[in-house]
């Protein structure tokens, strides 16, 4: 059975080849949020198996919303999507319970292996 | 993995978002005290930058990196921009958009190493500033507390991630996140700030308070990621907890990005349906034959639905236009010197998205227009005692059939002395008329080529604009209306089509052919009485209801010729444009039809009468008239 994925990021963009990438590893995307809010409802309602987090979106930040899931689901598996230079909110982010990050530009394969660590 | 396919995506993005960065940066200048604007121009140079690295657009990514450096300055600081500064911010705006265009085309655009260095200068000039004031330097969060308490006995563990790792210090903090699942942590090495910095080269240390054998622990650190070596001191044993997980039930996204070639196509399919739809209702009503007058009817409604929806799938709020125009106005009017209050009104309006297309650049012209020879200089408003500060609005307005889009100034209005002037030099209106009703100063102003010498500058030649206005407007099926008074202002109206390609017209038949007449513009059908025809400025013409109605023949307009000789009762189509009217003499009306628009271009030499082409319902060619050019 395939992995179930939130993507979270704010730009269609980023989401759109974050899920050609995990969908072509034959991982199936269960839903897609624009804004922290969306995620946290999102996971809540959908209780995916991974969740990729934007940190810098809209109505509350990709590091707010890992602190919520976390709260709600304390085992919840988030993979940080970061730039370049935004290692200290990686940092954070990872203290908050995020589980593993990959850093944009994205290589497929470095977002593959972060997938495959996160969800061990 | 490919990445041409994302370029398109791209550029739709960060045009959305360097729109939204306008906005953003004109509320700014607006209520330089505010903080919301800074916290959303961060966010999406910050998206931009991140979306062009992944495209590796190095360039656009630099820069956006830059500008980012300053806007994070900006809202860390929570000071109020100076105008240099939103200056700065607006370049750069500029400058990104020419990357990222040139970017996606594949041509090498221009480095913006001048306006990256001007961005460092200022944000470092900002940060200086910050930290020497009495603002707390922001300290980067602590790694995970170990539990409560002095340092535990445990293993010293050692670990080195691979040369190659990005971002090592996240890096450390996922190996200490792992190690603390297994026990607690403590006396992190390096200093856990530290391991924050760029001098960090990967190597650190920490003490492990776990059970686990050490062979154990080292697998799971190694899970972490980037990990090239783990080397621990002593060994014991610790439970790895995991945890459960639930399948979530699917609820993907509600909308999705359409390449508007794939509306297009299936606006093009719904519209030959409708033509199909037609011939089979007239089949039907042949034949007579229940069965077939079912089908035909539930096809008809089928069709009629299918073309609902494609068209409401087609449709566009305004905002996507009218957004980048404070933007415009502002910059034009700083470089005019004038003082501009714009207003935008009616943004949720809908319209299709090819009628969208094709207004942006009629309805820049007009606001150039208006802030260019409409406004008065402050100085002299002020004579003329009105406020110093010209308005300025631009509003849609859904009305029966149509959407009125309409730009007005309270300016000095259009001179018609000057107009009339020149209208009499060039012989285009009686030499003892004494004053042009708006209608007719429309009518002058928009003729190619016409134009007072006044009204020419850099900006805009009132008279070349408004052509092209006009000429665009006729293209998509709409018309202009002009309002202008002296010292009061002026006020252009054009007024659309909702939608493109399917409209409801009139048939009319003059000798063998039929031509359509979009029901837009048709205010009634009347028979035209012969005995009743009168001469009115040396065209023919009828008195309704008080007013003068002119007669357009369309058989002596088109140069028909009849087989079966002139119809004794003939029907005249009153056209309406705003408040001019013409009636039109044809042959007989056929009825109404639902019309889909083809493209058509007017071989040279065509009267400027026809707006397009279309194939009606038994599958016959006919023109479609203009009435803007009949009127």
């Amino acid at each position: 059975m395939s992995h179930s994925v939130l993507v979270c990021d704010d730009a269609i963009f980023m989401r759109t080849m974050i899920s050609d990438i995990l969908t072509q590893a034959g991982f199936e995307i269960v839903g897609e949020a624009e804004t922290g809010v969306q995620a946290v409802e999102k996971y809540r309602a959908l209780h995916p198996d991974l969740v990729t987090m934007d940190i810098v979106m809209p109505d509350m930040g990709g590091i707010d919303a890992v602190r919520e899931i976390v709260k709600l689901d304390a085992s919840a598996k988030i993979l940080m999507c970061s730039a370049m230079g935004q290692q200290a909110l990686v940092v954070e982010a990872i203290q908050a319970g995020a589980k593993d990050f990959v850093v944009k530009p994205f290589q497929p394969s470095r977002v593959l292996e972060a997938v495959q660590r996160v969800l061990g | 993995m490919e990445l041409s396919q994302y370029a398109e995506l791209f550029l739709a993005e960060s045009r959305e978002h360097l729109q939204a960065c306008n906005q953003l940066l004109l509320e700014w200048e607006r209520s330089p005290a505010a903080g919301e604007p800074v916290a959303g121009l961060f966010r999406a140079v910050h998206t931009i930058k991140g979306m062009a690295a992944t495209m590796g657009y190095a360039g656009v990514a630099q820069l956006a990196h830059r500008a980012e450096n300053l806007l994070d300055a900006l809202r860390r600081g929570g000071r109020a921009p100076d105008q240099a500064v939103l200056d700065l911010l607006f370049r750069t705006l500029d400058r990104l958009e020419q990357t990222i265009t040139a970017a996606v085309r594949g041509q090498h655009a221009k480095p913006a190493d001048d306006l990256a260095l001007e961005l460092d200068r200022v944000a470092t000039g900002l940060t200086e500033r910050r930290i020497s004031g009495p603002v707390p330097p922001i300290a980067p969060a602590a790694p995970p507390p170990p539990s409560a308490g002095p340092t535990q006995p445990g293993r010293v563990v050692r670990v080195v991630l691979r040369p190659d790792a990005q971002l090592k210090g996240a890096r450390a903090a996922v190996v200490l996140g792992r190690a603390a699942v297994l026990g607690a942590v403590s006396d992190v090495q390096p200093a856990p700030h530290t391991l924050e910095t760029d001098e960090f080269d990967g190597r650190f240390s920490f003490t492990l308070d776990s059970a686990g054998a050490a062979d154990d622990i080292a697998a799971d650190l190694r899970t972490a990621g980037d990990v090239a070596a783990v080397e621990i001191s002593a060994a014991r044993a610790a439970p790895d907890p995991t945890g459960e997980r639930r399948q979530g039930e699917l609820g993907r996204g509600r909308h999705v990005r359409v390449d508007i070639r794939h509306l297009d196509a299936l606006m093009n399919l719904a519209g030959e349906l409708v033509i199909g739809r037609g011939r089979l209702a007239g089949v039907a009503a042949r034949r007579q034959d229940p069965e077939l007058e079912e089908v035909q009817s539930a096809i008809g409604r089928l069709t009629g639905e299918l073309q609902g929806v494609v068209v409401q799938a087609r449709l566009t709020p305004v905002w996507q236009l009218f957004d980048r125009f404070p933007r415009l106005v502002r910059d034009l009017s700083r470089e005019l010197d004038k003082e501009v209050v714009f207003r935008v009104e009616g943004k949720d309006i809908e319209l299709d998205r090819a009628i969208l297309d094709e207004i942006g650049d009629a309805l820049v012209h007009l606001l150039r227009n208006a802030v260019d020879h409409g406004i008065e200089p402050p100085e002299e408003r002020r004579r003329r005692g009105k406020p110093r500060e010209g308005n300025l609005l631009l509003a849609a307005v859904r009305e029966r059939n149509s959407v009125a889009i309409q730009v007005s100034d309270d300016g000095r209005g259009i001179d018609r002395q000057a107009v009339l002037a020149l209208a009499k030099r060039e012989g285009l209106v009686d030499r003892n008329a004494e004053a042009l009703p708006d209608d007719l100063v429309l009518r002058l102003v928009s003729r190619p080529g016409f134009t007072t010498a006044e009204a020419v500058s850099e900006v805009s030649g009132r008279g070349v604009g408004i052509d092209a206005v006009l000429t665009r407007l006729r293209g998509v099926g709409g018309s202009l209306e002009l309002r202008s008074s002296p010292q009061a202002g002026t006020a252009f109206t054009m007024r659309l089509p909702v939608t493109l390609v399917v409209l409801r017209a009139l048939l009319a038949q003059v000798g063998d052919e039929r031509y359509a007449l979009p029901l837009t513009h048709v205010a009634e059908t009347l028979e035209l009485d012969a005995a009743a025809v009168t001469t009115v400025g040396g065209g023919d013409a009828v008195i309704l209801r008080d007013r003068v109605l002119p007669l357009v023949h369309l058989d002596r307009l088109l140069g028909v010729t009849r087989s079966n000789g002139m119809p004794s009762r003939r029907p005249v189509i009153v056209l309406e444009v705003g408040d001019r009217r013409t009636g039109v003499v044809v042959d007989g009306v056929v009825g109404q039809q639902e019309i889909v628009v083809k493209g058509f271009t007017a071989p040279q030499g065509t009267l400027r009468v026809f707006s397009g082409a279309t194939v009606l319902g038994d599958g016959m060619p006919a023109l479609i008239l203009d009435a803007g050019g009949l009127v």
